[in-house]
């Protein structure tokens, strides 16, 4: 029982044992929508493009998550915009802006002398989490999840069916990038815990395994919200009792539960089936396009 | 208190102006130089009840999005019960193609039937109890309130369309553009949206139909519209 209460005597530990926590909740609630949505290369490529406005920031001595969420906000309206030419197809643009900002951010940071900083923005640092990241964390925690309250009725049916959204008159452009700027808000908090190569994998890993057992989008969510915080919970204790890199241990963690669940979801279910009019039904199991 | 979608009012209908009008229609999709929609004029009265027949990209499809405002007008103008859309989104629902719908998308049929009635309720407000009730009775109306629980994935086309037609009904619209609600659907499916359909005109609601088939209903309607290359042919 020890070694569960243990790494709890370090305030340091506390602290990322509560980020993580906040940080699990908010990433599968908002990607809850960002997996039904299709919008997982969005995310990809949101986290990446992070990069430059960390290092700016910390070459300036400014706030890292300032920075960081300028320069996602920057791209996701951009991507929004852009992808609005329909001769500029928006996976191709999702393609190519990750590396371009990425590569801006290594331009920027091979200025520089220091590398071990890099290493924290690109794999994250949930164990250096600082009393003000905590309160900035918990802020935008707050704010984000309230508006997925407010507006879940809307994002719902946004996502079933966007046309129908729009014949009654919802302002779709608006919700678009409404979503568009809440994932830019998560994967700032995100990038604090598993830095901004690997954010996105616990936007998405955990949904993905929650998806493989539930036809309901409320109890998926919350499945969502138990795997990420399993995970990030757990991520913490794997790195401190083996002494790896708390972000990759999170990922890790998460894609355990996902191979997990799909082992059990497949030994108890059988695969799908040919139905209707020959046509490949792919029922609860799938989340690949047609 | 209630926040509608649309920032304009919804105004009660004009009792003299017909239930549609169109006048010099001019429609394209965004990116394209050429017209989908071209020159298009027409006059519905209330209470009719139209076929629009065509070949396969003659516009019908397009004609139902500009009407509901899916699609920007670029000429021309279009007055349902004598105002522009955005003060009657209520008034008008568009039954889609089945294709357009996120089928795997993990709700109920019931959540997706209830989704009609969103229109009257706006920003924040949670369907209430008044608002499940009639979505029920849309579901029994289409003979499928035994699919009620359903996740939407596990529907056949049929079954799918029948649900869609519910979710229109919900929405208790006064003008109805359904796009090829017969097609490739079963002959029981085909017999209850006839049936529904007899049954909505009987109350007076004006119903635009775009079909493949429209010779086998011929009697069915009161007049036709036919369609080619974004152009009205006959009357």
């Amino acid at each position: 029982m020890h070694y569960l209460t243990d790494p709890f005597q370090y305030e340091f530990i506390r602290r990322a044992v509560l980020a993580a926590v906040i940080i699990g909740v908010l990433c599968a609630a908002l990607g809850t929508f960002v997996v039904l949505r299709r919008m997982a290369v969005v995310g990809h490529a949101l986290t990446h493009s992070a990069l430059p406005g960390l290092v700016i920031a910390y070459l300036m001595g400014g706030s890292l998550f300032a920075g960081a969420l300028i320069a996602t906000v920057l791209t996701a309206l951009g991507i929004g915009f852009l992808s609005r030419d329909e001769n500029v197809y928006e996976d191709t643009l999702v393609g190519m802006v990750p590396n371009i900002m990425f590569a801006f951010g290594i331009l920027l940071i091979s200025t520089t002398k220091s590398f071990r900083d890099l290493f924290s923005m690109l794999f994250g640092n949930i164990l250096g989490v600082t009393d003000g990241d905590l309160h900035l964390i918990m802020l935008i925690s707050a704010v984000s999840l309230v508006a997925l309250f407010l507006f879940y009725k809307e994002l719902k049916l946004f996502t079933v069916d966007p046309n129908y959204a729009k014949t009654i008159g919802m302002p779709v452009k608006f919700m678009h990038y409404g979503i568009l700027l809440f994932l830019s808000f998560t994967v700032v908090v995100g990038i604090q815990a598993v830095g901004t190569v690997l954010t996105n994998a616990l936007l998405v890993i955990p949904v993905a395994a929650a998806r493989l057992l539930t036809d309901r989008l409320g109890v998926m969510m919350i499945l969502s919200c138990i795997f990420a915080v399993l995970s990030a919970v757990g991520g913490i204790y794997v790195s401190y009792y083996l002494g790896s890199a708390s972000g990759a241990s999170i990922v890790i963690f998460a894609a355990l539960i996902f191979g997990l669940v799909w082992i059990v979801r497949s030994l108890s279910f059988p695969p799908p089936t040919k139905t209707f009019g020959g046509k490949l039904q792919r029922g609860s199991r799938s989340l690949r396009d047609e | 208190m209630k926040f509608p979608y649309c920032q304009h009012r919804h105004r009660p209908p004009d009792p003299k102006a017909p239930a549609l009008e169109i006048q010099g229609l001019g429609v394209s999709y965004s990116s394209e130089e050429k017209f989908a929609l071209r020159d298009f004029d027409i006059s519905v009265p209330a209470g009719s009840n139209l076929a629009l027949v065509g070949p396969n990209g003659a516009g019908k499809s397009t004609l139902f999005k500009a009407i509901c405002g899916l699609l920007p007008i670029r000429q021309g103008h279009i007055r349902v019960f004598g105002h522009p859309l955005a003060a009657c989104h209520h008034r008008v629902v568009y039954l889609p193609q089945r294709s357009e719908i996120d089928w795997y998308f993990p709700i109920s049929v019931l959540d997706l039937v209830v989704m009609g009635r969103y229109v009257y309720l706006g920003w924040f407000n949670r369907p209430r109890k008044s608002d499940i009730e009639i979505a029920r009775h849309a579901l029994k109306e289409m003979n499928v309130l035994d699919l009620v629980d359903r996740q939407i994935s596990k529907l056949s086309g049929g079954q799918q369309q029948r649900v869609l037609i519910a979710r229109a009904l919900t929405q208790n619209a006064d003008l109805l553009l359904l796009d090829e609600p017969l097609n490739a659907v079963d002959a029981s499916t085909r017999q209850t949206v006839a049936e529904v359909l007899h049954k909505i005109k009987a109350q007076g609601k004006t119903v635009i139909v775009a079909t493949h088939y429209y010779n086998q209903e011929e009697g069915r309607y009161d007049k036709a519209i036919y369609l080619k290359d974004g152009h009205k042919c006959i009357i």
